[in-house]
């Protein structure tokens, strides 16, 4: 999802037009800040990392019915916020413990019959949702990750309303990248708006979809992203504007713009290209925008998201390239538990400056109901 | 010309209605009589509604109404079952709520007084997943955010404002509290504002390992509730039966589910005969009742005798009368049952809580719901007040269209009566069809309960045959009397009763029910507390018993924290306690009760009431022998031995008895096994009480005070204690008995009082040939008193005798075949003898009191 500076194995280091923030040990809650310089051990590092405040493991994509003109877009996300600072790292064993709580977001979008089905589950650490710190395993509520033992790339199932089901194999065709000045990602000014963020961008996804009542053997593609930190969001931040892009050509473009709450970009946002061997290069919010093209309204929440975009931006070396984001069907709308806290994405192809289409996207609007600045700083 | 309905309009408003302006009292006690008499069966219903609807699942107050349920077979839950089930547990479609309940008693520090109450655990943060409460939304805290402040503490708790109010606490403030043998203190996390009054009064709220916690049941829960997520198909049977079909296929197979609907079904079918006894005897109240209404009609008729001769000679015929008499009935049980579903209310409000505390001593956890009146009730109330107004306004309407005009111009007295008591053909025919009954097997109910068909067609008949030929008995009492009467005043009320006029017979009939139904009801009672009595003395031979402190009632239990039953049994005066361990196990249908104990001290050491001594039967190789409770034995028919084959936690195990004991504990039968076996079969070690023999007996005092000292949450009894509890739960069954026996026997006077009127007003020629002939009033009051007092008797001696019978049918065949149990027959000879002093007392006065109301109406 949100990712600041490309930062990971054969990275292009280019200008810095943002300068250097020291983050604090420890975030105003008392939570562990991630530190800059960190190296990622893993499979542990794809595992939970419980002394900070908040992490989430995220995935989208766009699948394709084998043999058929049908395709599927999923979003699967975990969410883990842990508990009181002094007892977080422990786990206690308890079927409801009270150290960490989670949540599921899961969502199907059927591009071809227009539907849209989602759920969310909010869940304390135990027998419903656990994260292990060691490895990727994670079971919360209806979706369950498991990196695989003896081969690259892990198991992800999703539940879906009406005893729907997505088992895939998620293969890595690009190698991990870690986004950020000295592998810290930076979310506003605050010195502790900072992250871990690491992103798998392109992923072979092969499995099944159990849908209305069928099994449909399913591939495509999918990303990735792993994000760990305490406090998420800069002062005076509403929201956010987040776009993975992955093009026909082989490479993928992530995109965001840190919605302000007088309606401005935060100069931290940021644009993303990763080449084919997954060399990143970036510009912060001076050298791009975000042009809203189109809206629609949910007639379920009343929330106006604007759905369609453009992103017109200079490349450090290409010069101004466009991105025109469609999606591919108008009712993406995630609300949860909590209306203020309902968000839209989306399965969106992606359109360049002539409208030839270049590749495919998943676009994500949140913030526009309020109350998400309040939870995630 | 007008069509005989308008006829028949036109005599009641013309005429009736006038009798009943100028008799307004009279008639506002009849309306008042039918609608006590219909009040009080819908008192009973809507109150034993209330009761025992609400059969446990207090958390649906707070989670919403669920679907389903998984239940283990003892209906503990361990932490472990619910790791296996992680892989359907997400599922969008459902929501699993674990459920761990048990009972506290809060225990006021400056009064001493105890409070007994519910403890529920949910896990209060996955609550806002549910559909409910994301329609609703609890607030838990100020402060979402802060949730890990607020979830699994050690002690917090949410409670009602009335609750609050009751304990006079506020938010922060402690309930110091008795459970599981322990004492602890409960802190007030928050106060839920309940704007629509929808928790339960007595609940308290808090985090599954809060409960834990605080009922020492580390690692255990009850229940999983299962929700649906989109509860707009609730209704759609295939939908459910298709998310049912989809959770079974994961579950592990000593887990059950089965939809919500059906577990009210089960606790339905375990209070169904406690139910069924309170309507029938709350049926008695509408049928004295009717008996009133006739007799209040038949003296209508026979006041307006000439009234009628006089339509009759004016050509209204026979057909008019009798359908304008049928139409006052109408009218008095249109206006009584009316009246009657509204005191219904008002008595369901006094009885609720008197039943409630009945179903939580005997079946399980109840609370008291919000009393409703339904459209059932009202049709039911008003259905039941007309028909049998009608049915009691039949006779008196066919005796007025007999009345021919030339005779009663003619005559004074004149009277057909109700010539059918005079002959005894139906009142034989009706106790040959009741021994007959008795040979039908009782009706299997939904649960395993069974219902004594036989036996209540078998009662039913009795009293009424009783009834009609109790006037015969009245004859011959009179006719054994009359050699001893000398005066004339005596000569006159024994010759009176003598003759046996049908009005007599009538009278007497109505007392004859009551009569047999309250010494049916005493010996039943006495029977059922000598039982206990005897029980206990053969039984209870230990120095001292141990239990949860608080705990009174089958709904209560929590048990008692091994780690506080351990300690105890380290008292050095202690040279055997015999522990027990009990957890609900399921048979085929139903639910029963499975015990852990020492067989060995069982069988040899400790007394039983034996119905099988240990060894008279043979238990089956291959399955766990077991003592059997004879309400087992009879349920599961084993009585002769066999094999039961029960659901445990550890799979289904079969149980072969080897003994029966007599056992009054419960009405689900119980049986006990090894106790090694049983915990390996239940695995959760909960004792539930423990018999202490002391080494020093001469120290028994000492040990108890130096064991209540040291354990305030656990009671400490000895032998007499133990009996004095168990008495009074006993007292407290059997209330809303007493309160109806009551009630039917206070209508009967009534209908004595209103009968004895009829027949003076009958007899009014009679009375004026004797005042020419110098009879004086006083005189004739007596001889009245006199003749109420020899109606009371006759109807004591029949009454009794058909009371015996009752009383026979009752511990023989209806409690044997409802609860399983045979108990000893006594008869309280004191009593009843006592009762029919009373009787004689209350007819003379009833007889005094008429006739004088008579002589002061006929000036």
């Amino acid at each position: 999802m949100i990712g600041v500076l490309p930062f990971f194995g054969l990275i292009l280091v280019l200008p810095l037009w943002g300068e250097w923030i020291q983050p604090p040990d420890y975030s105003t809650k008392g939570y562990l800040v991630p530190s800059p310089d960190y190296v990622p051990s893993f499979p542990q590092d794809h595992g939970a990392h419980r002394a900070y405040g908040l992490e989430w493991w995220y995935w989208v994509g766009q699948l394709k019915k084998e043999n058929s003109a049908e395709s599927f877009g999923f979003q699967s996300t975990v969410f883990r916020l842990a508990g009181d600072p002094k007892e977080s790292t422990q786990t206690t064993g308890s079927s409801f413990g009270n150290r960490q709580l989670y949540l599921a977001h899961s969502a199907l979008s059927d591009l071809n019959q227009g539907r849209y089905l989602h759920t969310e589950r909010v869940m304390r650490e135990g027998w419903q949702a656990r994260a292990d710190s060691q490895s990727m395993s994670i079971r919360v509520a209806g979706i369950y990750a498991e990196k695989f033992k003896d081969q690259p790339g892990h198991r992800l199932i999703t539940r879906y309303p009406n005893g729907g089901r997505l088992e895939l194999k998620l293969l890595p065709i690009k190698p991990l990248i870690r986004f950020g000045e000295r592998g810290l990602s930076r979310k506003g000014d605050d010195p502790a708006s900072v992250s871990w963020y690491w992103s798998y961008t392109r992923l072979k996804a092969i499995g099944k979809l159990f849908y209305e009542g069928k099994e449909i053997k399913v591939q495509g593609e999918a990303w990735m992203d792993h994000e760990i930190s305490s406090s998420q969001l800069g002062e005076g931040l509403a929201g956010w504007d987040w776009t993975c892009m992955q093009l026909l050509d082989g490479t993928e473009v992530k995109a965001y713009r840190l919605r302000q709450d007088d309606g401005g970009s935060d100069r931290w946002s940021a644009v993303y290209w990763i080449d084919h061997e997954g060399k990143t290069e970036h510009v912060y919010a001076d050298r791009f925008s975000w042009v809203e093209k189109k809206e629609w309204t949910s007639p379920k929440t009343g929330l106006t998201y604007p759905n369609t975009v453009q992103i017109e931006v200079e490349h450090p070396r290409r010069g101004r390239l466009v991105y025109l984001i469609e999606p591919l069907i108008e009712n993406q709308e995630f609300y949860g538990l909590q209306a203020d806290n309902a968000y839209w994405e989306g399965a969106c192809r992606v359109l360049d400056g002539e409208g030839e289409v270049i590749g495919k996207a998943y676009l994500e609007l949140a913030g526009y109901g309020g109350g998400l600045g309040a939870r995630l700083n | 010309m007008p069509s005989r309905l308008q006829i028949a309009w036109i005599l009641l408003t013309k005429t009736t209605f006038r009798h009943w302006r100028i008799r307004a009292g009279h008639y506002a006690l009849l309306i008042g009589i039918v609608a006590v008499g219909v009040g009080a069966f819908n008192g009973i219903r809507q109150a034993s509604r209330a009761a025992s609807a609400n059969f446990g699942l207090f958390n649906q107050a707070i989670s919403g109404q669920s679907d389903f349920l998984i239940e283990s077979p003892n209906q503990r839950l361990r932490e472990k079952d619910l790791a296996r089930l992680q892989g359907i547990a997400g599922d969008p479609d459902w929501h699993f709520v674990p459920v761990i309940e048990g009972s506290v008693t809060a225990v006021d520090p400056e009064t001493g007084t105890n409070k007994p109450l519910r403890l529920i655990g949910l896990d209060l943060l996955s609550l806002s997943n549910l559909p409910k409460l994301s329609r609703e939304s609890i607030q838990f805290s100020e402060d979402e955010m802060d949730w890990f402040h607020w979830i699994g503490t050690e002690n917090e708790v949410w409670i009602t404002r009335k609750l609050a109010d009751d304990l006079g606490l506020e938010e922060g403030g402690n309930i110091p509290f008795l459970a599981s043998g322990r004492t602890g203190k409960m802190k007030i996390r928050m106060i839920l504002e309940d704007e629509q009054n929808n928790l339960p009064d007595d609940l308290l709220l808090a985090d599954i390992p809060t409960v834990q916690n605080l009922l020492s049941r580390p690692g255990e829960l009850n229940r999983l509730e299962v929700v649906i997520n989109q509860t707009r198909k609730r209704e759609d049977k295939k939908y459910l039966s298709l998310i049912g079909n989809r959770i079974q296929r994961n579950l592990p197979d000593y887990l059950s589910l089965s939809p919500t609907e059906n577990r009210a079904a089960d606790r339905a079918a375990m209070t169904a005969a406690f139910r069924l006894n309170l309507t029938i005897l709350s049926l008695i109240a509408i049928l004295v009742g009717a008996y009133l209404i006739l007799q209040a009609l038949d003296a209508a008729v026979v006041r307006r005798r000439g009234e009628i001769a006089t339509l009759r000679s004016m050509g209204v015929d026979g057909g008019i009368l009798f359908v304008t008499y049928l139409l006052e009935a109408f009218f008095l049980g249109v206006i009584g049952s009316f009246l009657g579903v509204g005191v219904g209310h008002l008595l369901a409000w006094g009885a609720v809580g008197m039943l409630a505390d009945t179903v939580n001593a005997l079946y399980f956890a109840t609370s008291v719901e919000a009393l409703t009146m339904t459209g059932v009730d009202l049709s039911v109330g008003l259905g039941l007040g007309i028909i049998f107004s009608l049915l009691a306004g039949w006779l008196p309407a066919r005796d007025a269209t007999q009345t021919p005009p030339a005779q009663i111009l003619a005559k004074g007295d004149w009277s057909p009566g109700f010539s059918w008591l005079r002959k005894p053909h139906a009142g034989l025919g009706l106790l040959i069809i009741g021994g007959m009954a008795l040979l039908f097997p009782p009706y299997e109910i939904n649960g395993g309960s069974k219902m004594p068909a036989g036996g209540f067609v078998a009662s039913g008949c009795w009293v009424l045959g009783s009834a009609l030929l109790s006037g015969h008995l009245l004859v011959l009492l009179a006719g054994w009397l009359r050699p001893f009467c000398t005066g004339a005043v005596t000569r006159l009320a024994c010759s009176r009763l003598f003759d046996g006029s049908s009005r007599h017979r009538l009278a007497v009939a109505g007392l004859v029910v009551a009569v047999s139904m309250v010494t049916g009801m005493f010996q039943m009672i006495g029977s059922f507390r000598d039982t206990i009595e005897e029980w206990f003395d053969v039984r209870f031979q230990a120095d001292l018993y141990v239990s949860e402190s608080g705990v009174t009632g089958a709904g209560s239990l929590n048990g008692i924290d091994p780690a506080v039953m351990e300690e105890l049994l380290q008292d050095p005066n202690i040279k055997y306690a015999d522990i027990m361990r009990i957890c609900y196990a399921k048979p085929a249908e139903g639910v029963t009760v499975l015990a852990g104990v020492d067989l060995d001290h069982w069988s040899e050491k400790a007394r039983q009431i034996w119905l099988k001594k240990p060894g008279e039967l043979k238990a089956v190789k291959g399955a766990e022998p077991a003592l059997v409770s004879e309400t087992f034995a009879r349920r599961f028919h084993v009585l002769k031995g066999g094999i039961v084959e029960l659901q445990t936690p550890a799979g289904s195990k079969k149980i072969s008895p080897f003994g029966i004991f007599c056992d009054y504990g419960n009405e689900f039968g119980m049986a006990a096994v090894d106790q090694e076996k049983w915990l390996s079969w239940v695995g959760v070690d909960r004792p539930v009480n423990a018999s202490l023999y002391l080494a020093d007996t001469s120290k028994v005092k000492e040990t108890r005070e130096r064991m209540r000292l040291a354990y305030p949450g656990l009671d400490v009894r000895d032998e007499q204690e133990l009996r004095n509890v168990a008495i009074g739960i006993f007292e407290q069954t059997f209330q809303a008995t007493h309160a109806l026996s009551i009630i039917g026997l206070v209508v009967a006077f009534a209908g004595l009082l209103l009968g004895l009127l009829s027949i003076f007003d009958e007899s009014n020629q009679t009375w004026q040939t004797l005042k020419h002939l110098g009879f004086s009033t006083p005189r004739f009051i007596l001889s009245a008193g006199l003749e109420g007092g020899g109606i009371g008797l006759a109807a004591w001696v029949a009454g009794v005798i058909a009371g015996l019978a009752m009383g026979w049918l009752l511990i023989f065949v209806i409690n044997v075949q409802s609860f399983g149990w045979t108990l000893l027959w006594t008869i309280p000879y004191g009593n009843i003898l006592l009762f029919g002093l009373l009787l004689v007392l209350i007819g003379f006065t009833s007889g005094v009191c008429s006739a004088t109301f008579w002589k002061m109406r006929a000036r």
